[in-house]
């Protein structure tokens, strides 16, 4: 009863250019940790074997240090490594695979099929039936000779291909590589391992998506996960498990502040995401000058606390009340101005006259506290 | 404020004390001379305010050379309604009290009172400077300072805003224009200030963001050329594989080697035609050698017929030149008489028609003479009439004028005769029959009138004596008148030689009778003989010998028979055309001798060569030489049939094969197998090539580099946006803080401005003075005048304006409530007449208001100011 773990879509080398360098060489760095991870449980739970369905890297050419980093990640699991070429790693004529082979980087135990023929695996049972991309887009199912070829009897037929399945997935991500969606039935397969598709997906009882172990965009559900995928006997309905190995979450919060309350609402909110995390934050409504100060708090704290923190305040409208002014002791023509400018918040603001506000009251605070100091 | 009273003791020149008791409420007038204490009392006021007591820097106040002096001020002055009295001594055993109204202030404590309720500040350390000095600066002016006002306004400015402030209430700020300081040095971080444009961390962020961007465009181009070159290789390794399987340069090789058996076939046919065809070359020339040289036979026959022919016509043409000879000799002859004719016929037409001209002035002539001798009998005759008739002319002569002057006198003789006869007494009577009476012993009877011209008496018989005398002088007057013109009537007509006036007007009659005939005569005598009688003779005389002359020449030509001459111009004419003739003759006759003689060395030439052909034909060996020509040229042609047709069979085989095009075939085999092979390799090498350039670039890494790029630029991008973002921010706060701070500085502006335009009328009607946001006077706009700044005005006018601006201050400082002291030192003393008695009536207006101490040292400007002027002289 072959048991294997089924993953996709690793993008090592990815950077990740709107977090500036700092954050996004942890998010880069987290990929290969999660490599580690993944070989971690193949040898905790004894697999047959991993399964890695394309996209393996995220450009042809990532340094070679990011290469040989790769396959000493994988050394934490001696079993076989059966992986295909994706689009972002296509088996080129020259390509991230050839410089690998090049430098020597690939242990043994790690096959990479980048030609569509039958490999066996007697000792293991399973007959793979590989779909590797050998250019950066195709237009026709590359899984289409999976139907008309024979495995030796026994062995598990496995098909494993990196594309999108023809109806099923929104048509956005990456919609050439098509794939039949029957394809499970009519190539008689036991198991049809799949990549490309970002989120953890079930297509039909025999065919899934694995998704990217480490989320790398706010919208993909399920990311973050491997596939255990158990069969006991050819033919028979594969149990799978998902296994959660992600770092970090990706979380993508749109909240809007009209009373005080509703901030102290988001501040809970905020604190209840006890791990690190990704977090896009898009505030609207308004604050008064408290508020203001109370948010800029938080979201200072929150950014220290998370992995990546950015937050849109675009449409938030700085609002001082009476008692905010007051409070700033703008006498005279500071008043007036602290007024024209609460007025064209009023009016609909726009983000100058808010940041205007917000110097302002801080010069004037600033003042303050250095007159009550003195 | 007010002043009340000061007390100076060791104090600069004052080495004992001296006391001003009392001041008044406005203007106080202080006078001296030079070097009286006028300035030392200004100077003790200063120091009692602005210098502190502990100061060790204060020496120039002891008198001079008195190291051991306590200088010391007293002064009393009333304030907020309270007495105060402040006392200050110096450098020795140093003091400072102040009273207010019970309160006891001393020290620094006290200083720092007196500083605020005047609005200056005091030194830290040290001897005090005009800086510090805020309002009292201002409106304290040292001697020979008034016309400086920036100085002193900047000092001021802050004291007088902040108390202006006050009395504007809300609108001011606090530290208002701190934050706006703050916030523009904090633009200032981020922009230029005068460009605009980022600077520091801005600007280096955006240059930051620019180079990445531009480092990434550089990184993604080389991207795609990497991913071409995989493609590229890709392709080339596909290709060459097939390539070298199926070898494609082997059969072209193989269709080379056939082409090239082919072309050898050929070319020995070529060779042997080429033979062929050189002895057929052969062949030719030696048939043309032979047919030129039996042409040069047949030549030398022909050339001495036409030699023959030749001399036979050049004889022709002599003969015809000597038959015309004669002929053309007899022409000369006849056209040469012809024109001596001719020229004798011209000569005597000439002189007929020179004699009939001749014979013409001869008529003409004596018909002038017939004429003048009858001009000249005429004349005389003329002559002698009129000398006759001058004489009568000159016995009566007796013209108009004389005849007008005597009908004159006998006119106005005749008018005053009528006028006495009408003013004379009429006296008319009519005596009974046989009466009489006797008027001036004359007696009268019957009936009649008498006109009394003089008293007359008539005496009546028997009745007595009347005695009548006329009325009126004028009756005598007008007989002396009438007495006198007939006087010079009478002496006039004997003048004229007359007796009466009547015989006077048949003499003028006759007179102009006998004028009219003399100039009737003279003429006549102008028609026959213009000028004169004896030019008339000369005429004659002259005519005469004319006619002489011509005669004489008349007589030379004599007879000529002229009936058969034509005229003078047709027989020029005639000679004219008979010369012409002559010419042409000549000329042919010319002619015709240089033909003869051309003609006949031709003749001779023709002759010789005509020889010269007949001796050379006559040769032996000359027709056996043409017989061997002739059997030559039979076999010659016999030998060019058979070569032309054997060549042309051949030519025929050749050009089937068309060696060029397998030349050409050859060629092309040979280079397209090399191509296909040389493509090859070239792949091959290409392929090396492209995988090791493709290594090399992946050793980069370039994907991930590009990606680690693109991460930086948005680090950096986005900094620069939030810089922006505040550089934004702040401008917009910097312009809201600005508009509203001007905003408010206009409507401290305005109380000021008030005030100054208060005195300004008095000195210049309708002129503004305008004041700056710091409250400085800056553009004087004048009617009629252009507006000047204040600095550019000339020295006492800024003098003037100096203090109006500082009494102005003085107004707006009291209406805020405070303090208000001034203090001049030798004011005005730059203005001419009429500006400094209004300047005295605007300082007079001013000290309504406010308490002036005003020091002089010329007493007598300022006597009219209402007030007692003091001696400093008389504190002592």
């Amino acid at each position: 009863m072959p048991r294997f773990l089924h993953t996709a879509d690793w993008q090592i080398g990815r950077q990740y250019e709107r977090f500036g360098p700092e954050d996004g060489s942890v998010l880069a760095e987290a990929r290969l940790g999660t490599v580690e991870k993944i070989a971690e449980i193949a040898t905790e739970k004894s697999v047959d074997a991993v399964l890695v369905a394309g996209d393996v890297f995220d450009a042809q050419t990532v340094s070679d240090r990011t290469i040989r980093r790769l396959f000493m990640a994988m050394r934490g699991f001696n079993g076989p490594w059966i992986m295909i070429p994706g689009n972002h790693d296509a088996a080129l004529s020259e390509s991230v695979w050839t410089r690998a082979q090049r430098l020597d980087a690939i242990p043994v135990n790690v096959h990479v099929v980048v030609v569509p023929e039958i490999v066996l695996f007697h000792e293991l049972g399973l007959a793979i039936l590989p779909a590797p991309l050998t250019q950066r887009h195709t237009y026709h199912d590359l899984t289409a000779w999976f139907d008309h070829v024979e495995t030796p009897p026994g062995l598990l037929r496995i098909g494993i291909a990196h594309g999108s399945v023809q109806g099923v997935l929104a048509e956005d991500i990456d919609s050439a590589n098509p794939i039949a969606a029957d394809r499970a039935v009519s190539a008689r397969l036991d198991y049809l391992a799949l990549g490309d598709w970002h989120g953890c997906k079930r297509i039909d009882q025999r065919t899934w998506y694995s998704g990217t172990p480490e989320q790398d965009r706010f919208k993909s559900n399920g990311a973050g996960q491997i596939l255990e995928v158990q069969i006991d006997l050819a033919g028979a309905e594969p149990s799978v498990t998902p296994i959660p190995v992600g770092q970090f979450p990706w979380l993508q919060w749109h909240r809007t502040l009209e009373v005080d309350s509703d901030l102290d609402l988001l501040i809970n909110e905020l604190r209840e995401v006890n791990r690190p995390s990704v977090l896009s934050l898009v505030l609207t409504g308004q604050v008064d000058l408290a508020g203001e100060q109370g948010l800029s708090q938080v979201l200072s704290e929150a950014g220290a606390l998370h992995r990546h923190l950015e937050s849109d305040l675009t449409g938030l409208r700085l609002f001082p009340t009476d008692d905010d002014i007051a409070a700033l002791h703008a006498d005279g023509y500071l008043g007036e101005v602290i007024e024209e400018l609460r007025i064209a918040q009023q009016q609909g603001a726009t983000e100058t006259g808010r940041d205007a506000l917000v110097i302002l009251s801080s010069l004037l605070r600033a003042r303050q506290d250095g007159g009550e100091a003195a | 404020m007010k002043l009340t009273r000061l007390r100076i003791n060791q104090f600069r020149q004052f080495r004992v004390p001296l006391e001003i008791p009392e001041f008044r409420p406005g203007l106080n007038l202080f006078c001296g001379p030079n070097e009286s204490g006028k300035s030392t009392i200004a100077g003790a006021i200063r120091a009692a305010f602005f210098e502190r007591h502990r100061s060790s820097s204060v020496d120039d106040l002891r008198p001079w050379g008195d190291s051991g002096a306590a200088p010391e001020v007293e002064l009393d002055f009333e304030c907020d309604g309270q007495p105060w009295r402040l006392k200050k001594r110096f450098l020795t055993r140093k003091r400072c009290d102040l009273n207010i109204g019970g309160e006891v202030l001393s020290g620094d404590e006290a200083e720092d009172r007196l500083a605020r309720m005047f609005g200056y500040q005091q030194p830290a350390k040290g001897a005090s400077k005009p800086a510090f000095w805020g309002i009292p600066g201002l409106l304290w002016v040292e001697q020979g300072t008034g016309h400086d006002l920036r100085a002193p306004v900047a000092f001021a400015g802050e004291h007088i805003k902040s108390v202006l402030a006050a009395t504007l209430g809300e609108v001011a700020s606090t530290g208002g224009d701190d934050i706006l300081q703050r916030v523009e040095s904090e633009l200032n971080e981020l922009v230029t200030a005068k460009t605009d444009r980022p600077k520091g961390r801005f600007k280096e962020y955006g240059d930051k963001a620019e180079q990445l961007k531009t480092d990434l465009a550089a990184l993604d181009l080389r991207i795609e050329t990497y991913r071409q070159q995989v493609d590229r290789l890709g392709e080339l390794s596909q290709r060459q594989a097939k390539e070298q399987a199926e070898r494609p340069w082997e059969a072209l090789r193989e269709q080379q080697q056939r082409a090239e058996g082919r072309y050898q076939e050929v070319q020995q046919l070529s060779e042997r035609q080429a033979q062929d065809q050189m002895a057929l070359e052969r062949c030719r020339n030696h048939l043309q050698v032979v047919l030129d040289r039996l042409q040069g036979f047949q030549l030398q026959a022909s050339e001495l017929l036409q030699r023959d022919q030749a001399k036979r016509v050049v004889q022709a043409r002599l003969d015809d030149f000597l038959a015309q000879q004669n002929a053309v000799k007899g022409a000369l002859q006849s056209a040469d008489s012809l024109y001596k004719q001719a020229r004798e016929t011209d000569r005597l037409s000439r002189l007929a028609q020179r004699r009939r001209e001749l014979q013409q002035q001869k008529r003409e002539m004596e018909g002038r003479r017939t004429h003048l001798t009858q001009s000249l009998i005429q004349a005389r005759a003329l002559e002698k009439d009129l000398s006759r008739e001058e004489a009568a002319l000159a016995e009566c002569c007796l013209d108009e004028v004389q005849l007008k002057v005597l009908e004159r006198l006998s006119e106005s003789q005749r008018d005053l005769s009528i006028t006495q006869q009408s003013v004379a007494t009429l006296l008319r009577f009519d005596l009974e029959p046989g009466q009489h009476i006797d008027l001036d012993g004359v007696r009268l009877e019957g009936q009649g009138e008498k006109r009394l011209l003089q008293g007359s008496d008539i005496h009546v018989h028997g009745v007595g004596r009347l005695h009548v005398s006329p009325g009126g002088k004028d009756l005598h007057e007008l007989a002396r008148q009438l007495e006198y013109a007939t006087e010079r009537l009478s002496a006039a007509l004997a003048a004229a030689g007359t007796g009466s006036i009547e015989q006077a007007r048949e003499r003028a009659e006759a007179t102009r009778s006998l004028q009219s005939t003399l100039s009737a005569n003279r003429k006549l005598l102008a028609l026959h003989a213009p000028q004169g009688g004896p030019a008339l003779e000369q005429e004659l005389t002259v005519t005469a010998q004319l006619l002489g002359k011509v005669d004489e020449q008349l007589e030379a030509i004599g007879d000529l028979d002229s009936s058969n001459l034509p005229d003078p111009q047709m027989a020029e004419q005639t000679m004219e055309h008979a010369a012409t003739r002559l010419a042409e003759a000549e000329r042919a006759e010319r002619q015709l001798r240089e033909q003869l003689i051309q003609n006949q060395q031709a003749l001779n030439h023709a002759h010789e060569e005509y020889l010269n052909a007949q001796a050379s034909l006559a040769k032996p060996e000359r027709r056996q030489q043409e017989e061997q020509c002739h059997s030559t040229l039979a076999s010659l042609r016999v030998e060019q049939a058979q070569l032309t047709q054997a060549i042309a069979q051949r030519a025929l085989l050749i050009d089937e094969a068309r060696p060029d095009i397998l030349l050409q075939d050859i060629k092309r085999y040979q280079s397209s197998a090399s191509q296909l092979e040389l493509a090859n390799r070239q792949r091959s090498d290409e392929l090396v090539g492209l995988q090791a350039q493709l290594q090399a670039q992946d050793a980069e890494g370039l994907e991930e580099r590009r990606a680690q790029r693109a991460a930086e630029f948005e680090n950096w991008s986005r900094r620069h946006q939030q810089l922006e973002r505040r550089t934004r921010a702040l401008k917009l706060l910097a312009g809201l803080l600005t508009d509203k701070r001007q905003a408010l500085t206009r409507q401290l502006q305005a109380p000021l401005q008030k005030h100054l335009n208060h005195y300004l009328q008095l000195l210049f009607p309708q002129a503004v003075l305008e004041v700056d946001e710091h409250l400085v006077p800056g553009q004087l706009v004048r009617l009629n005048q252009e507006s000047g700044d204040f600095d550019a005005l000339s020295f006492g006018a800024r003098e003037q304006m100096g203090l109006i601006s500082r009494l102005a201050y003085a107004d707006l400082l009291k209406e805020a409530g405070r303090p208000t002291l001034i203090i001049l030192d030798d004011a005005l003393v730059h203005s001419d007449q009429h500006r400094f008695a209004q300047m005295k009536r605007i300082l007079f207006d001013a000290s309504q208001r406010h308490q002036v101490l005003l020091f002089t040292c010329h007493p007598d400007n300022w006597l009219d100011m209402g007030v007692p002027m003091r001696e400093i002289h008389s504190y002592h």
